[in-house]
């Protein structure tokens, strides 16, 4: 397959990249000149390296990028009182590949884009991860020093955070219209705005490296974030802005729930994804404001001295902790919910029999997702705030096991009596449930104060957070993918490759979760580059860090997978799962409108078994005969 | 080709899903706005600055004002008025203009802080900035709505940029009920 | 039938593998404080539901998998169970039972943790980048290592001069953050004579994981030994105290004596050099430019180092213990 030849400016990536690399150095001029014009000292070679001159050198590089990739056009015209199109369709004049290099409106593109741009991240993430396990083999410094370790270990930690919620927004994005019989999301321009922003958001985080590094962890508490160096500033803004685009993606999915389901896709025949990603939306909607605040209100404290967390001015470090956390807890129910829906959704297709308690399923969705607005200070319980504080978040934290409950109980509900096979997105999903289970259960423990007096900041909620990740993000996410490749692709993917991801992925992560558990409990603390010998855990974390590395040969092992599947994969039945569920009616390639005729609910979605009910009908031939 | 009475449905559609996404974006940003809040008790506690009281009061009168006017923009456009709605429109825009002047241009000179001097200046600089930047927002959104309503890109029944700047305007102004007094009034003052 | 016995089997099996394996005296440090004592019982209770709880999920799923696999060839769905409603009550009702009774119980172990000795000795501990300091106010003792006596509880008050550090002595179990501009309380009631190591687990930046010192549980003799010893010592040579200062007061964390860089320039051979400042002028390492930049270590900032000493770091200080280092620092060649 040969591509015939395009100008690199047709494609929006291009054009943002030199939108971007145009408007930095505006923003980094702009503010030297105006201090420079306030009669700050001018010096050659520390001049250009001010602070705020990166930081609007930053932003307005991400505006630059916007413009470049053509995020406003359709606004300008909008403002201006111009028609713009309801939907419009790509330049025909280009190969249908270029779509994912522009800025598209179909939610499907975006959904590709969101999933690509995933991946990347996730490797960054994983490869940050391996450097600095590499130091921790053996006590002492060896490989780096003690800074770099800071910023590799912080920078995983927030890469990682931002490639998981790439990762929902792909599950979301693609499945969701399609999932409630929708053409598209009910704001497309807004969808890839929020997608495009991401690219610069990337960017910023990555550029840290190059600009001091910040060794907070991905926490960012000050004080320590107002001492650290420049590259605590890209961090800052690499988060504000996909924290912006988590924002207007969660509206934008609300929206499209409420208002864009087909006739008879009632709540509760709506497949059990929607409502994890309903749940999720709520949170990414409202609590992230919070952590932009408290970023925002750090970066103002350090270019204008806002002495908001500092105590000499009569700030309040706890205060940060307070509007952080209020955000970064649910934002772990938003990481995994999504995952547990896909869970749920997956489970009737490889077991052929209903969802067990469908609606308990869906409702605990939201109870988690109401209970976890909760729970914030459950991660403060030894950092003084409020003594009376303490108890009554140790409550609310464990009622949230209530919920998750339900889901487990459902789960081996609709195992048993089932007829289960094994292809490799089922094993995902039971690989999924194992490590939920694990990380679950590992929850309790750090949940009650006086046991989290021990564990809180060591390596046990390390492994527990992880396990949490793993099962709730990465398990669902890599078996969403290879059961919607052939949808996407029109190809299947290679099935023996997909078994030895799952198998090395599997016992690989329990090893290097219940080894950074076991460590954790005899004392070994979070974020540090080195530990004491005389702790005797240099086998375990020599077992970690080779588990890690089975965990990113099994991660090579998928990528190759997907790419070479892709264009050498046998082409697939149109539903090789024989699921009932709308969009695998469709034909592939999926009709760019999705449903030229509206979809027709006619039951219950997870009614395997149950003799000649069917779910939908789509009726995609009959547009074209009209 | 559509007839009139279908392009009038989808519009009316389209103007529900844009008006729910109005009000889940007011949502979010209602948690930012109450964050802020939170930061003020947290760190004022039951105390305020020493701040121009005349001046602000005339700002908040001001602000509530345009919000009445902004009112009778809407209804005027949603009755064709072109008249009226240009006037209240101006108006609106005036007063909100003349809010950003009354307290940025005026409150953040004269204020007693500089924004890096202790919490007071750091929390006045946040709040009043925070608002400020709604405020000057939508004074932008309301000046572009006036164009195209000078331009007769509005009718009766086709008016959602007018509501949608009538309920963002009266948003911003209802922060501003909450955070008024939490600047202004409640605490003891602090010299 | 059939089914249910063999789920129940494998849910055993599995449920007392889990309960064999989450031993608490294997995975908990060395039990070294009366507060240990029902934090580890409450540990120990919660291994147990853990392992139960993992057995009745991972045996149903582990069960399933073996036992209700799809046959070749088999085409046809399963039974039509959609549900049921009594079931789904019953495993919301007793996780909720559940939950709030190891609330309970947890918070008995937390009070018990907080219970107040009002006979407890008072120790200032400071924690600043990247050392810890214990001040015995009772006695007016400053000291670099932390001496408690046994079974005698201690109360620390614990503050930070720069960032948030986090007290924690693995053996000890019970852990509080450092946090500047704040003073928050800590009880321990030491149950076992020996050497500790005390770390900080709340991340403070480059050299966080070397943050550390050493915590000696002794006999209240031997406690009443050391506070006397340390009274009665008086140091007579200024600059032997200016050495002394140099270690109680963490400077050391980030100035080496013996000319190696650290995070701020080394002592050795500094007294009278000329140095070479961030804004390019030269200054001669005199007395009151030592002072200086004790008292206000930003105002002049030796070029190659960042500006990191916390301006509190020297506001600990006499003029006295101060003039102590500059002896000491004399005698560095």
């Amino acid at each position: 397959m040969t591509h015939k030849s395009v100008n690199p400016f047709s494609l929006g990536l291009v054009r943002g990249l030199i939108g971007l690399i145009i408007a930095s150095p505006l923003g980094i001029g702009l503010v030297s000149v105006l201090l420079a014009a306030q009669g700050q000292e001018w010096l050659v070679g520390k001049f250009w390296f001010t602070e705020p001159a990166w930081v609007l050198g930053a932003v307005f590089g991400s505006v630059g990028f916007l413009i470049g990739v053509g995020a406003f056009n359709d606004w300008v015209k909008v403002a201006l009182g111009e028609e713009v199109h309801e939907t419009h369709e790509a330049d025909p004049s280009l190969p249908s590949w270029t779509r994912y290099y522009n800025f598209s409106l179909d939610h499907k593109v975006i959904g590709v884009q969101y999933a690509v741009t995933c991946l990347i991240m996730f490797s960054f993430a994983g490869l940050f991860a391996l450097i600095f396990r590499t130091e921790l083999i053996q006590t002492g410094l060896q490989y780096m020093t003690a800074d770099f370790y800071n910023t590799m270990m912080s920078l995983h930690g927030i890469v990682m955070i931002m490639a998981i919620l790439l990762g929902l927004a792909a599950m979301m994005n693609y499945l969701v219209p399609l999932m409630i019989g929708a053409n598209d999301m009910a704001f497309p321009r807004l969808n890839a705005f929020a997608f495009w922003i991401n690219v610069p958001s990337g960017i910023a985080l990555l550029s840290s490296i190059f600009l001091g590094g910040f060794d907070t962890g991905w926490v960012g508490y000050p004080p320590l974030s107002v001492r650290a160096p420049l590259g605590m500033q890209m961090f800052f803004l690499g988060v504000y802005l996909f924290g912006l685009s988590s924002i207007l993606g969660a509206l934008n999915i609300i929206a499209t729930i409420v208002r864009c389901r087909a006739q008879g896709m009632t709540p509760f025949k709506m497949p059990i994804f929607v409502w994890t990603a309903l749940a999720t939306a709520i949170i990414s909607l409202t609590a992230t404001q919070l952590i932009a605040l408290s970023f925002q209100m750090v970066m103002f404290q350090r270019l204008l001295g806002m002495g908001f967390f500092d105590p000499a001015k009569g700030g309040d470090v706890i205060l940060f902790q307070h509007l952080f956390w209020f955000y970064s807890h649910p934002a772990v129910y938003v990481f995994v919910l999504p995952g547990l829906g896909m869970i749920s959704e997956l489970l009737p297709v490889f077991t052929r029999k209903p969802l067990f308690g469908y609606k308990w399923v869906a409702l605990s969705s939201i109870a988690i997702a109401l209970v976890g607005f909760f729970v914030w200070a459950h991660h403060m319980f030894t950092s003084g705030m409020q003594e009376f504080l303490r108890v009554p978040f140790q409550y609310s934290t464990l009622l949230v096991a209530v919920p998750t409950g339900v889901k487990f109980f459902s789960w081996v509900a609709t195992l048993w009596r089932g007829k289960i096979s094994f292809e490799t997105p089922m094993l995902f999903i039971l690989g999924a449930i194992v490590v939920f289970l694990t990380g679950g259960l590992s929850g309790p423990p750090n949940g009650t104060v006086a046991t989290d007096l021990h564990l809180h900041d060591t390596y046990f909620i390390v492994g527990h957070f992880h396990a949490t990740m793993f099962g709730g993000f990465v398990f669902p996410f890599f078996a969403a993918l290879y059961y919607w490749y052939p949808k996407v692709t029109g190809r299947m993917y290679n099935e023996r490759l997909g078994q030895l991801h799952f198998w090395l992925l599997l016992p690989g992560f329990i090893l290097q979760s219940f080894g950074q558990m076991f460590v954790g409990l005899l004392g070994m603390r979070r974020r540090i580059a080195d530990y004491d010998p005389s702790l005797n855990i240099e086998q375990p974390n020599i077992l970690v860090t080779i588990a890690g590395l089975v965990i990113g040969l099994s991660f090579i092992i998928f990528v190759f997978n997907m790419l070479y599947s892709a264009k050498r994969g046998v082409v697939s039945a149109a539903n090789p799962w024989r699921s009932r569920s709308p969009e695998w009616l469709l034909p592939t390639p999926l009709p760019v409108h999705n449903y030229p005729q509206p979809l027709e609910v006619l039951g219950e979605p997870y009614d395997y078994g149950l003799a000649g009910s069917t779910y939908v009908r789509v009726n995609p031939q009959s547009a074209a005969a009209d | 080709m559509t007839t009139k009475a279908e392009s009038l449905t989808r519009y009316r559609h389209n103007a529900a899903t844009n008006r729910l996404g109005l009000w889940l974006f007011i949502l979010s940003d209602v948690f930012a706005f109450a964050g802020i809040l939170v930061s003020r008790w947290a760190l004022w506690g039951n105390t305020r600055p020493d701040l121009n009281q005349v001046l602000g009061l005339i700002v908040t009168s001001v602000l509530l004002i345009s919000s009445f006017s902004m009112n009778r923009a809407e209804v005027a456009a949603a009755h064709g008025d072109r008249k009226q709605f240009m006037i209240f429109m101006s108006l609106t825009i005036l007063l909100g203009i003349a809010f950003l002047a009354g307290v940025v241009g005026i409150e953040w000179q004269e204020s007693p802080y500089a924004p890096s001097d202790n919490i007071y200046g750091a929390i006045f600089y946040l709040m009043t900035g925070m608002h400020a930047f709604h405020v000057l927002c939508g004074v932008i959104f309301l000046l572009l709505v006036l164009r195209n309503g000078l331009r007769g890109l509005y009718t009766p029944e086709k008016h959602w940029p007018v509501e949608a700047g009538a309920i963002f305007w009266h948003f911003v102004d209802v922060v501003w009920i909450f955070y008024y007094p939490a600047i202004y009034l409640m605490g003891n003052l602090v010299r | 039938m059939k089914h249910v016995i063999g789920v129940i089997v494998f849910i055993v099996v599995l449920a007392s593998a889990a309960w064999g394996a989450l031993n608490v005296n294997l995975l908990l440090p060395a039990q070294a404080s009366q507060q240990a004592q029902p934090i580890d019982s409450l540990f120990n209770l919660q291994f147990k539901l853990v392992a139960v709880l993992f057995g009745l999920i991972a045996g149903i799923l582990l069960y399933s998998v073996i036992f209700f696999r799809r046959k070749k060839g088999d085409e046809t769905d399963g039974p039509h169970i959609t549900g049921n409603t009594p079931l789904e009550i019953t495993w919301t009702t007793i996780p909720f039972l559940l939950v709030i009774g190891l609330s309970l119980i947890g918070s008995q172990a937390l009070a018990e943790t907080l219970r107040v000795d009002p006979r407890a000795i008072e120790v200032k501990v400071t924690g600043q980048q990247w050392s810890w300091r214990f001040e015995y106010p009772a006695y007016g003792i400053t000291s670099d290592v932390l001496y408690m006596p046994l079974n005698k509880q201690v109360l620390f008050k614990i503050t930070s001069i720069d960032v948030i550090h986090s007290f924690w002595v693995p053996e000890f179990r019970v852990k509080q953050d450092a946090v500047p501009g704040r003073v928050d309380e800590l009880r321990v009631t030491a149950s076992k004579i020996g050497e500790y190591s005390l770390v900080c687990a709340e991340i403070c930046g480059t050299k966080h994981a070397n943050m550390a010192s050493v915590v000696k549980v002794i006999s209240q003799e031997d406690f009443t030994a050391w506070v006397a010893g340390e009274l009665g010592a008086t140091v007579a040579n200024p600059a032997d105290r200016g050495a002394k200062w140099l270690k109680q007061y963490g400077c050391l964390a980030c100035h080496s004596v013996d000319g190696s860089k650290m995070v701020g320039p080394s002592f050795q051979g500094l007294y009278a050099r000329q140095e070479e400042m961030e804004s390019g002028a030269t200054v001669s390492a005199d007395d009151a430019y030592l002072i200086e930049s004790i008292r206000q270590p930003a105002k002049q900032v030796v070029k190659g180092f960042p500006n990191a000493m916390p301006p509190a770091a020297g506001e600990a200080l006499t003029d006295v213990q101060i003039q102590d280092i500059i002896e000491y620092i004399k005698t560095l060649k």
